[in-house]
Protein backbone atom coordinates (compact mmCIF):
# COMPACT_ATOMS: atom_id res chain seq x y z
CA UNK A 1 0.00 0.00 0.00
CA UNK A 2 1.44 3.36 -0.93
CA UNK A 3 1.58 6.41 1.27
CA UNK A 4 -1.35 8.10 -0.46
CA UNK A 5 -3.85 5.31 0.21
CA UNK A 6 -2.68 5.10 3.82
CA UNK A 7 -3.39 8.82 4.19
CA UNK A 8 -6.83 8.42 2.60
CA UNK A 9 -7.63 5.52 4.92
CA UNK A 10 -6.53 7.46 8.00
CA UNK A 11 -8.54 10.49 6.95
CA UNK A 12 -11.63 8.37 6.30
CA UNK A 13 -11.44 6.68 9.71
CA UNK A 14 -10.92 10.08 11.37
CA UNK A 15 -14.05 11.43 9.67
CA UNK A 16 -16.06 8.35 10.71
CA UNK A 17 -14.80 8.77 14.27
CA UNK A 18 -15.88 12.42 14.39
CA UNK A 19 -19.30 11.56 12.94
CA UNK A 20 -19.87 8.85 15.57
CA UNK A 21 -18.98 11.16 18.49
CA UNK A 22 -21.00 14.04 17.08
CA UNK A 23 -24.06 11.84 16.48
CA UNK A 24 -23.84 10.34 19.95
CA UNK A 25 -24.03 13.78 21.56
CA UNK A 26 -26.85 14.97 19.31
CA UNK A 27 -28.80 11.74 19.79
CA UNK A 28 -28.52 11.95 23.59
CA UNK A 29 -29.64 15.57 23.50
CA UNK A 30 -32.70 14.64 21.45
CA UNK A 31 -33.43 11.75 23.82
CA UNK A 32 -33.41 14.18 26.75
CA UNK A 33 -36.06 16.26 24.97
CA UNK A 34 -38.13 13.13 24.29
CA UNK A 35 -37.85 11.99 27.88
CA UNK A 36 -38.95 15.41 29.07
CA UNK A 37 -41.92 15.32 26.71
CA UNK A 38 -42.85 11.96 28.26
CA UNK A 39 -42.86 13.54 31.75
CA UNK A 40 -45.19 16.27 30.47
CA UNK A 41 -47.51 13.70 28.89
CA UNK A 42 -47.76 11.81 32.18
CA UNK A 43 -48.24 15.00 34.23
CA UNK A 44 -51.07 15.95 31.88
CA UNK A 45 -52.67 12.51 32.29
CA UNK A 46 -52.55 12.92 36.03
CA UNK A 47 -53.97 16.44 35.88
CA UNK A 48 -56.85 15.10 33.77
CA UNK A 49 -57.67 12.44 36.35
CA UNK A 50 -57.88 14.87 39.25
CA UNK A 51 -61.26 16.59 38.61
CA UNK A 52 -62.89 13.15 38.55
CA UNK A 53 -61.12 12.18 41.77
CA UNK A 54 -62.06 15.42 43.51
CA UNK A 55 -65.73 15.01 42.52
CA UNK A 56 -65.77 11.42 43.76
CA UNK A 57 -64.20 12.31 47.11
CA UNK A 58 -66.53 15.33 47.51
CA UNK A 59 -69.51 13.04 47.21
CA UNK A 60 -68.49 11.18 50.38
CA UNK A 61 -66.27 13.61 52.26
CA UNK A 62 -67.26 17.13 51.24
CA UNK A 63 -66.16 18.61 54.55
CA UNK A 64 -62.52 17.63 53.99
CA UNK A 65 -62.28 21.05 52.43
CA UNK A 66 -58.58 21.65 53.11
CA UNK A 67 -57.27 18.46 51.52
CA UNK A 68 -59.53 18.92 48.49
CA UNK A 69 -58.55 22.56 48.15
CA UNK A 70 -54.84 21.62 48.31
CA UNK A 71 -55.20 19.20 45.43
CA UNK A 72 -57.17 21.65 43.28
CA UNK A 73 -54.64 24.42 43.91
CA UNK A 74 -51.63 22.19 43.29
CA UNK A 75 -53.21 20.98 40.05
CA UNK A 76 -53.81 24.56 38.91
CA UNK A 77 -50.20 25.47 39.73
CA UNK A 78 -48.88 22.46 37.84
CA UNK A 79 -50.77 23.31 34.65
CA UNK A 80 -49.31 26.83 34.52
CA UNK A 81 -45.67 26.02 35.35
CA UNK A 82 -43.35 26.39 32.34
CA UNK A 83 -39.67 26.20 33.32
CA UNK A 84 -38.15 22.86 34.32
CA UNK A 85 -37.56 23.74 38.01
CA UNK A 86 -41.08 25.21 38.26
CA UNK A 87 -42.65 22.13 36.66
CA UNK A 88 -40.69 19.87 39.00
CA UNK A 89 -41.68 21.88 42.06
CA UNK A 90 -45.38 21.92 41.07
CA UNK A 91 -45.19 18.19 40.34
CA UNK A 92 -43.77 17.51 43.81
CA UNK A 93 -46.44 19.66 45.47
CA UNK A 94 -49.23 17.88 43.59
CA UNK A 95 -47.81 14.46 44.48
CA UNK A 96 -47.90 15.45 48.15
CA UNK A 97 -51.40 16.96 47.97
CA UNK A 98 -52.69 13.78 46.30
CA UNK A 99 -51.06 11.63 48.91
CA UNK A 100 -52.74 13.72 51.61
CA UNK A 101 -56.15 13.36 49.98
CA UNK A 102 -55.79 9.61 49.54
CA UNK A 103 -54.70 9.24 53.16
CA UNK A 104 -57.92 10.99 54.18
CA UNK A 105 -59.95 8.74 51.87
CA UNK A 106 -58.79 5.82 54.02
CA UNK A 107 -61.12 7.04 56.78
CA UNK A 108 -64.25 6.77 54.59
CA UNK A 109 -65.25 3.15 54.03
CA UNK A 110 -68.20 4.14 51.79
CA UNK A 111 -65.88 6.13 49.55
CA UNK A 112 -63.31 3.34 49.42
CA UNK A 113 -66.00 0.86 48.45
CA UNK A 114 -67.57 3.01 45.72
CA UNK A 115 -67.05 1.59 42.24
CA UNK A 116 -66.00 4.96 40.87
CA UNK A 117 -63.24 5.27 43.47
CA UNK A 118 -62.04 1.70 42.92
CA UNK A 119 -61.71 2.37 39.21
CA UNK A 120 -59.85 5.62 39.90
CA UNK A 121 -57.54 3.86 42.34
CA UNK A 122 -55.88 1.67 39.68
CA UNK A 123 -55.66 4.60 37.26
CA UNK A 124 -54.11 6.84 39.93
CA UNK A 125 -51.66 4.18 41.11
CA UNK A 126 -50.59 3.58 37.54
CA UNK A 127 -50.38 7.26 36.65
CA UNK A 128 -48.37 8.02 39.77
CA UNK A 129 -45.92 5.26 38.75
CA UNK A 130 -45.81 6.54 35.18
CA UNK A 131 -45.01 10.05 36.42
CA UNK A 132 -42.20 8.85 38.65
CA UNK A 133 -40.82 6.40 36.05
CA UNK A 134 -40.77 9.11 33.40
CA UNK A 135 -38.83 11.37 35.82
CA UNK A 136 -36.42 8.53 36.53
CA UNK A 137 -35.92 7.77 32.82
CA UNK A 138 -35.36 11.46 32.09
CA UNK A 139 -32.72 11.70 34.82
CA UNK A 140 -31.03 8.54 33.53
CA UNK A 141 -30.72 10.03 30.02
CA UNK A 142 -29.54 13.38 31.44
CA UNK A 143 -26.94 11.45 33.45
CA UNK A 144 -25.73 9.75 30.24
CA UNK A 145 -25.63 13.04 28.33
CA UNK A 146 -23.81 14.90 31.11
CA UNK A 147 -21.28 12.09 31.39
CA UNK A 148 -20.71 12.22 27.61
CA UNK A 149 -20.33 16.01 27.75
CA UNK A 150 -17.67 15.70 30.45
CA UNK A 151 -15.70 12.64 29.24
CA UNK A 152 -13.25 12.12 26.39
CA UNK A 153 -13.71 11.57 23.44
CA UNK A 154 -17.23 13.02 23.25
CA UNK A 155 -16.27 16.09 25.31
CA UNK A 156 -14.04 17.28 22.46
CA UNK A 157 -17.05 17.64 20.15
CA UNK A 158 -19.37 19.44 22.58
CA UNK A 159 -19.00 22.84 20.97
CA UNK A 160 -19.21 21.39 17.46
CA UNK A 161 -22.49 19.64 18.26
CA UNK A 162 -23.77 22.68 20.20
CA UNK A 163 -24.79 20.36 23.04
CA UNK A 164 -24.25 21.02 26.73
CA UNK A 165 -25.05 19.58 30.12
CA UNK A 166 -28.75 19.48 30.95
CA UNK A 167 -30.64 19.97 34.19
CA UNK A 168 -31.82 17.02 36.26
CA UNK A 169 -35.51 16.83 37.09
CA UNK A 170 -35.48 17.11 40.83
CA UNK A 171 -38.62 16.89 42.89
CA UNK A 172 -38.14 18.82 46.12
CA UNK A 173 -39.95 16.50 48.47
CA UNK A 174 -37.49 13.77 49.48
CA UNK A 175 -40.22 11.20 50.10
CA UNK A 176 -41.49 11.69 46.54
CA UNK A 177 -38.12 10.64 45.17
CA UNK A 178 -37.64 7.35 46.92
CA UNK A 179 -41.24 6.23 46.77
CA UNK A 180 -41.88 5.34 43.15
CA UNK A 181 -44.43 2.74 44.17
CA UNK A 182 -47.45 4.39 45.64
CA UNK A 183 -49.90 2.05 47.24
CA UNK A 184 -53.53 3.02 47.28
CA UNK A 185 -54.78 0.03 49.20
CA UNK B 1 -21.59 -3.88 46.67
CA UNK B 2 -25.12 -5.00 46.11
CA UNK B 3 -26.02 -2.30 43.67
CA UNK B 4 -27.89 -3.07 40.46
CA UNK B 5 -25.32 -1.30 38.31
CA UNK B 6 -22.41 -3.40 39.61
CA UNK B 7 -24.46 -6.59 39.31
CA UNK B 8 -25.39 -5.70 35.72
CA UNK B 9 -21.75 -5.06 34.81
CA UNK B 10 -20.58 -8.31 36.41
CA UNK B 11 -23.20 -10.41 34.60
CA UNK B 12 -22.51 -8.77 31.24
CA UNK B 13 -18.80 -9.51 31.66
CA UNK B 14 -19.48 -13.13 32.61
CA UNK B 15 -21.79 -13.62 29.60
CA UNK B 16 -19.07 -12.32 27.34
CA UNK B 17 -16.49 -14.67 28.88
CA UNK B 18 -18.81 -17.68 28.59
CA UNK B 19 -19.58 -16.93 24.94
CA UNK B 20 -15.85 -16.54 24.36
CA UNK B 21 -15.25 -20.01 25.85
CA UNK B 22 -18.00 -21.41 23.66
CA UNK B 23 -16.27 -19.97 20.61
CA UNK B 24 -13.02 -21.50 21.80
CA UNK B 25 -14.76 -24.85 22.14
CA UNK B 26 -15.94 -24.63 18.52
CA UNK B 27 -12.36 -24.01 17.42
CA UNK B 28 -11.10 -26.97 19.46
CA UNK B 29 -13.64 -29.37 18.00
CA UNK B 30 -13.00 -28.03 14.48
CA UNK B 31 -9.29 -28.53 15.09
CA UNK B 32 -9.83 -32.12 16.13
CA UNK B 33 -12.02 -32.71 13.08
CA UNK B 34 -9.34 -31.45 10.73
CA UNK B 35 -6.37 -33.05 12.46
CA UNK B 36 -7.76 -36.52 13.03
CA UNK B 37 -10.15 -36.86 10.12
CA UNK B 38 -8.37 -34.88 7.41
CA UNK B 39 -10.35 -33.57 4.46
CA UNK B 40 -13.61 -35.30 5.32
CA UNK B 41 -13.42 -33.88 8.85
CA UNK B 42 -12.96 -30.37 7.48
CA UNK B 43 -16.02 -30.86 5.29
CA UNK B 44 -18.13 -31.56 8.37
CA UNK B 45 -17.57 -28.06 9.78
CA UNK B 46 -19.50 -25.96 7.22
CA UNK B 47 -22.24 -28.60 7.23
CA UNK B 48 -22.65 -28.37 11.01
CA UNK B 49 -22.50 -24.57 11.03
CA UNK B 50 -25.08 -24.45 8.24
CA UNK B 51 -27.56 -26.79 9.90
CA UNK B 52 -27.19 -25.10 13.27
CA UNK B 53 -27.57 -21.60 11.84
CA UNK B 54 -30.68 -22.48 9.85
CA UNK B 55 -32.41 -24.31 12.69
CA UNK B 56 -31.66 -21.76 15.41
CA UNK B 57 -31.99 -18.52 13.44
CA UNK B 58 -35.26 -19.51 11.87
CA UNK B 59 -36.77 -19.88 15.30
CA UNK B 60 -34.99 -16.74 16.50
CA UNK B 61 -36.46 -14.66 13.73
CA UNK B 62 -40.02 -15.90 14.22
CA UNK B 63 -39.68 -16.40 17.96
CA UNK B 64 -42.68 -14.25 18.92
CA UNK B 65 -45.01 -16.22 16.63
CA UNK B 66 -43.55 -19.69 17.28
CA UNK B 67 -43.64 -19.31 21.03
CA UNK B 68 -47.30 -18.28 20.95
CA UNK B 69 -48.07 -21.65 19.36
CA UNK B 70 -45.79 -23.70 21.60
CA UNK B 71 -47.06 -22.27 24.86
CA UNK B 72 -50.71 -21.74 23.85
CA UNK B 73 -50.43 -18.07 24.81
CA UNK B 74 -53.11 -15.64 23.59
CA UNK B 75 -52.30 -12.03 22.73
CA UNK B 76 -54.65 -9.70 24.62
CA UNK B 77 -55.95 -6.15 24.24
CA UNK B 78 -55.92 -3.36 26.81
CA UNK B 79 -59.58 -3.95 27.68
CA UNK B 80 -58.94 -7.64 28.50
CA UNK B 81 -56.71 -6.79 31.45
CA UNK B 82 -56.31 -3.04 32.03
CA UNK B 83 -54.07 -3.46 35.08
CA UNK B 84 -51.59 -5.72 33.29
CA UNK B 85 -51.47 -3.25 30.40
CA UNK B 86 -50.89 -0.40 32.84
CA UNK B 87 -48.03 -2.33 34.45
CA UNK B 88 -46.36 -3.10 31.12
CA UNK B 89 -46.84 0.51 30.05
CA UNK B 90 -45.24 1.76 33.29
CA UNK B 91 -42.16 -0.40 32.77
CA UNK B 92 -41.94 0.77 29.13
CA UNK B 93 -41.83 4.36 30.39
CA UNK B 94 -39.17 3.46 32.96
CA UNK B 95 -37.02 1.68 30.37
CA UNK B 96 -37.70 3.71 27.23
CA UNK B 97 -38.70 0.50 25.39
CA UNK B 98 -41.59 0.38 22.91
CA UNK B 99 -44.82 -1.27 24.06
CA UNK B 100 -44.56 -5.04 23.42
CA UNK B 101 -47.34 -7.48 22.60
CA UNK B 102 -48.88 -8.78 25.82
CA UNK B 103 -50.18 -12.35 26.06
CA UNK B 104 -51.85 -14.53 28.65
CA UNK B 105 -51.39 -18.29 29.03
CA UNK B 106 -54.31 -20.22 30.54
CA UNK B 107 -52.36 -22.12 33.16
CA UNK B 108 -52.75 -22.37 36.95
CA UNK B 109 -48.97 -22.45 37.49
CA UNK B 110 -47.58 -18.95 38.05
CA UNK B 111 -44.97 -18.13 35.43
CA UNK B 112 -44.06 -15.59 32.77
CA UNK B 113 -41.75 -15.24 29.79
CA UNK B 114 -40.53 -12.80 27.17
CA UNK B 115 -39.41 -13.36 23.60
CA UNK B 116 -39.05 -11.64 20.22
CA UNK B 117 -36.06 -10.94 18.01
CA UNK B 118 -35.76 -7.26 18.99
CA UNK B 119 -37.54 -4.76 21.25
CA UNK B 120 -40.00 -3.78 18.51
CA UNK B 121 -41.05 -7.42 18.00
CA UNK B 122 -41.16 -8.25 21.69
CA UNK B 123 -43.80 -10.40 23.33
CA UNK B 124 -44.31 -10.75 27.07
CA UNK B 125 -46.61 -13.45 28.39
CA UNK B 126 -48.02 -14.22 31.83
CA UNK B 127 -49.91 -17.25 33.07
CA UNK B 128 -53.35 -16.80 34.64
CA UNK B 129 -51.89 -18.46 37.74
CA UNK B 130 -49.34 -15.67 38.04
CA UNK B 131 -51.91 -12.90 37.55
CA UNK B 132 -54.15 -14.45 40.22
CA UNK B 133 -51.50 -15.06 42.85
CA UNK B 134 -49.68 -11.72 42.95
CA UNK B 135 -50.38 -8.19 44.11
CA UNK B 136 -49.61 -5.07 42.08
CA UNK B 137 -46.03 -4.61 43.33
CA UNK B 138 -45.16 -8.26 42.75
CA UNK B 139 -46.62 -8.22 39.24
CA UNK B 140 -44.67 -5.06 38.53
CA UNK B 141 -41.47 -6.91 39.52
CA UNK B 142 -42.29 -9.79 37.17
CA UNK B 143 -43.22 -7.45 34.30
CA UNK B 144 -39.94 -5.57 34.84
CA UNK B 145 -37.96 -8.84 34.83
CA UNK B 146 -39.54 -9.84 31.50
CA UNK B 147 -39.02 -6.40 29.99
CA UNK B 148 -35.40 -6.59 31.22
CA UNK B 149 -34.95 -9.68 29.02
CA UNK B 150 -36.26 -7.60 26.10
CA UNK B 151 -33.95 -4.68 26.93
CA UNK B 152 -30.92 -6.98 27.29
CA UNK B 153 -31.68 -8.71 23.96
CA UNK B 154 -31.74 -12.11 25.62
CA UNK B 155 -33.49 -13.84 22.72
CA UNK B 156 -30.45 -12.90 20.65
CA UNK B 157 -27.95 -13.94 23.33
CA UNK B 158 -29.60 -17.33 23.79
CA UNK B 159 -29.78 -17.80 20.00
CA UNK B 160 -26.04 -17.20 19.78
CA UNK B 161 -25.42 -19.65 22.64
CA UNK B 162 -27.75 -22.24 21.10
CA UNK B 163 -26.09 -21.94 17.68
CA UNK B 164 -22.63 -22.43 19.13
CA UNK B 165 -23.69 -25.36 21.28
CA UNK B 166 -25.49 -26.80 18.24
CA UNK B 167 -22.36 -26.56 16.08
CA UNK B 168 -20.29 -28.39 18.71
CA UNK B 169 -22.93 -31.09 19.17
CA UNK B 170 -23.35 -31.63 15.42
CA UNK B 171 -19.63 -31.84 14.66
CA UNK B 172 -19.10 -34.30 17.51
CA UNK B 173 -22.08 -36.36 16.45
CA UNK B 174 -21.08 -36.58 12.78
CA UNK B 175 -17.45 -37.38 13.65
CA UNK B 176 -18.52 -40.11 16.08
CA UNK B 177 -20.59 -41.70 13.30
CA UNK B 178 -17.64 -41.45 10.93
CA UNK B 179 -15.50 -43.22 13.52
CA UNK B 180 -18.10 -45.94 13.83
CA UNK B 181 -18.59 -46.55 10.12
CA UNK B 182 -15.02 -46.67 8.93
CA UNK B 183 -13.12 -43.74 10.29
CA UNK B 184 -10.04 -45.95 10.35
CA UNK B 185 -9.19 -45.36 6.75
CA UNK B 186 -7.50 -42.04 7.40
CA UNK B 187 -4.77 -43.78 9.31
CA UNK B 188 -3.04 -44.75 6.07
CA UNK B 189 -2.58 -41.18 4.93
CA UNK B 190 0.55 -40.24 6.76
CA UNK B 191 2.26 -39.38 10.00
CA UNK B 192 0.92 -35.91 10.86
CA UNK B 193 -2.53 -37.15 11.86
CA UNK B 194 -3.49 -37.64 15.46
CA UNK B 195 -4.25 -41.25 16.38
CA UNK B 196 -8.00 -41.53 15.93
CA UNK B 197 -8.79 -43.08 19.33
CA UNK B 198 -7.41 -39.97 21.02
CA UNK B 199 -10.23 -37.98 19.39
CA UNK B 200 -12.97 -40.03 21.07
CA UNK B 201 -12.67 -38.47 24.51
CA UNK B 202 -12.94 -34.84 23.38
CA UNK B 203 -15.76 -35.84 21.03
CA UNK B 204 -17.73 -37.17 24.00
CA UNK B 205 -16.88 -34.31 26.34
CA UNK B 206 -17.26 -31.34 23.99
CA UNK B 207 -21.07 -31.46 23.58
CA UNK B 208 -21.48 -31.85 27.35
CA UNK B 209 -19.23 -28.85 27.95
CA UNK B 210 -21.14 -26.87 25.32
CA UNK B 211 -24.47 -27.62 27.00
CA UNK B 212 -23.07 -26.63 30.40
CA UNK B 213 -21.74 -23.35 28.99
CA UNK B 214 -25.09 -22.67 27.31
CA UNK B 215 -26.89 -23.21 30.63
CA UNK B 216 -24.38 -20.97 32.40
CA UNK B 217 -25.10 -18.19 29.87
CA UNK B 218 -28.81 -18.60 30.58
CA UNK B 219 -28.24 -18.36 34.37
CA UNK B 220 -26.15 -15.20 33.99
CA UNK B 221 -28.87 -13.63 31.83
CA UNK B 222 -31.46 -14.40 34.53
CA UNK B 223 -29.37 -12.68 37.22
CA UNK B 224 -28.80 -9.80 34.83
CA UNK B 225 -32.54 -9.52 34.15
CA UNK B 226 -33.23 -9.35 37.92
CA UNK B 227 -30.73 -6.49 38.29
CA UNK B 228 -32.03 -4.69 35.20
CA UNK B 229 -35.59 -5.07 36.49
CA UNK B 230 -34.53 -3.24 39.66
CA UNK B 231 -32.93 -0.52 37.54
CA UNK B 232 -36.38 0.01 35.96
CA UNK B 233 -38.59 -0.08 39.06
CA UNK B 234 -36.05 0.80 41.81
CA UNK B 235 -38.11 -1.55 43.91
CA UNK B 236 -36.24 -4.81 44.62
CA UNK B 237 -38.84 -5.72 47.25
CA UNK B 238 -41.56 -6.23 44.62
CA UNK B 239 -39.57 -8.72 42.55
CA UNK B 240 -38.19 -10.42 45.65
CA UNK B 241 -41.66 -10.98 47.02
CA UNK B 242 -42.82 -12.24 43.58
CA UNK B 243 -39.97 -14.78 43.56
CA UNK B 244 -41.01 -15.87 47.05
CA UNK B 245 -44.53 -16.53 45.73
CA UNK B 246 -42.99 -18.59 42.90
CA UNK B 247 -40.75 -20.47 45.32
CA UNK B 248 -43.71 -21.39 47.54
CA UNK B 249 -45.75 -22.53 44.58
CA UNK B 250 -45.59 -26.19 43.64
CA UNK B 251 -47.84 -26.37 40.59
CA UNK B 252 -45.96 -27.10 37.38
CA UNK B 253 -46.53 -25.39 34.05
CA UNK B 254 -48.76 -27.64 31.93
CA UNK B 255 -47.38 -26.90 28.49
CA UNK B 256 -43.85 -27.42 29.75
CA UNK B 257 -41.11 -28.38 27.41
CA UNK B 258 -37.37 -28.10 27.69
CA UNK B 259 -37.41 -26.22 24.38
CA UNK B 260 -38.91 -23.15 26.03
CA UNK B 261 -37.68 -23.70 29.62
CA UNK B 262 -34.98 -21.04 29.40
CA UNK B 263 -37.53 -18.33 28.69
CA UNK B 264 -39.59 -18.55 31.84
CA UNK B 265 -39.00 -16.39 34.91
CA UNK B 266 -38.78 -19.56 37.00
CA UNK B 267 -37.70 -22.89 35.57
CA UNK B 268 -40.90 -24.75 34.58
CA UNK B 269 -39.10 -28.10 34.78
CA UNK B 270 -38.72 -30.30 37.80
CA UNK B 271 -35.71 -28.97 39.69
CA UNK B 272 -34.42 -32.37 40.73
CA UNK B 273 -34.28 -33.59 37.13
CA UNK B 274 -31.49 -31.22 36.22
CA UNK B 275 -28.29 -30.89 38.13
CA UNK B 276 -27.05 -27.40 38.98
CA UNK B 277 -24.57 -27.34 36.10
CA UNK B 278 -27.32 -27.88 33.54
CA UNK B 279 -29.94 -25.63 35.16
CA UNK B 280 -31.20 -22.75 33.00
CA UNK B 281 -32.00 -20.63 36.08
CA UNK B 282 -29.99 -19.74 39.20
CA UNK B 283 -31.48 -21.26 42.36
CA UNK B 284 -34.46 -19.12 43.35
CA UNK B 285 -33.16 -18.75 46.94
CA UNK B 286 -29.97 -17.22 45.59
CA UNK B 287 -31.94 -14.72 43.48
CA UNK B 288 -34.05 -13.77 46.51
CA UNK B 289 -30.88 -13.29 48.60
CA UNK B 290 -29.35 -10.97 45.95
CA UNK B 291 -32.51 -8.86 45.82
CA UNK B 292 -32.58 -8.68 49.62
CA UNK B 293 -29.04 -7.34 49.55
CA UNK B 294 -30.17 -4.65 47.09
CA UNK B 295 -33.07 -3.79 49.41
CA UNK B 296 -30.80 -3.36 52.40
CA UNK B 297 -28.43 -1.15 50.43
CA UNK B 298 -29.73 2.40 50.95
CA UNK B 299 -28.04 3.59 47.76
CA UNK B 300 -29.69 1.05 45.50
CA UNK B 301 -31.75 3.70 43.76
CA UNK B 302 -28.93 6.09 43.00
Amino acid sequence: MDLFSVAILLLASLIIFVIIQYNRLVRLNVQVDEAFAQIEVQLKRRADLIPNLVETVKGYAAHEREALENVVQARAASTTASTLPAIAAADGALTNALRGLLAIAEAYPDLKASSNFLQLQEELASTENKVSFSRQFYNEIVRRLNTAVKTIPTSVFVSLAKVGEREFYEVEDPSAQNAPNVKFE
Amino acid sequence: MANFRSIQTANRRKTFLLLFFMGLLVWCIAYIAVVSFGGSGAGVIPLAVGISLISVWGSYYASDKLVLKMTRAKVIEQSDHPQLFNLVNEVCIASGLPMPKVAIVEDPAPNAFATGRDPSHALVAFTTGLLNSMDRDELQGVVAHEMAHVANRDTLVSAVAATTAGVVALISDILMRMLWFGGGRNRDHGGNQMPIFLAIIPLILAPIAATMLKSAVSRKRESLADATAVSFTRNPAGLRSALEVLARDTTVVQARSSAVAHMYIESPLDASAASRLFATHPPIAERIATLRKMESNPEFNQ
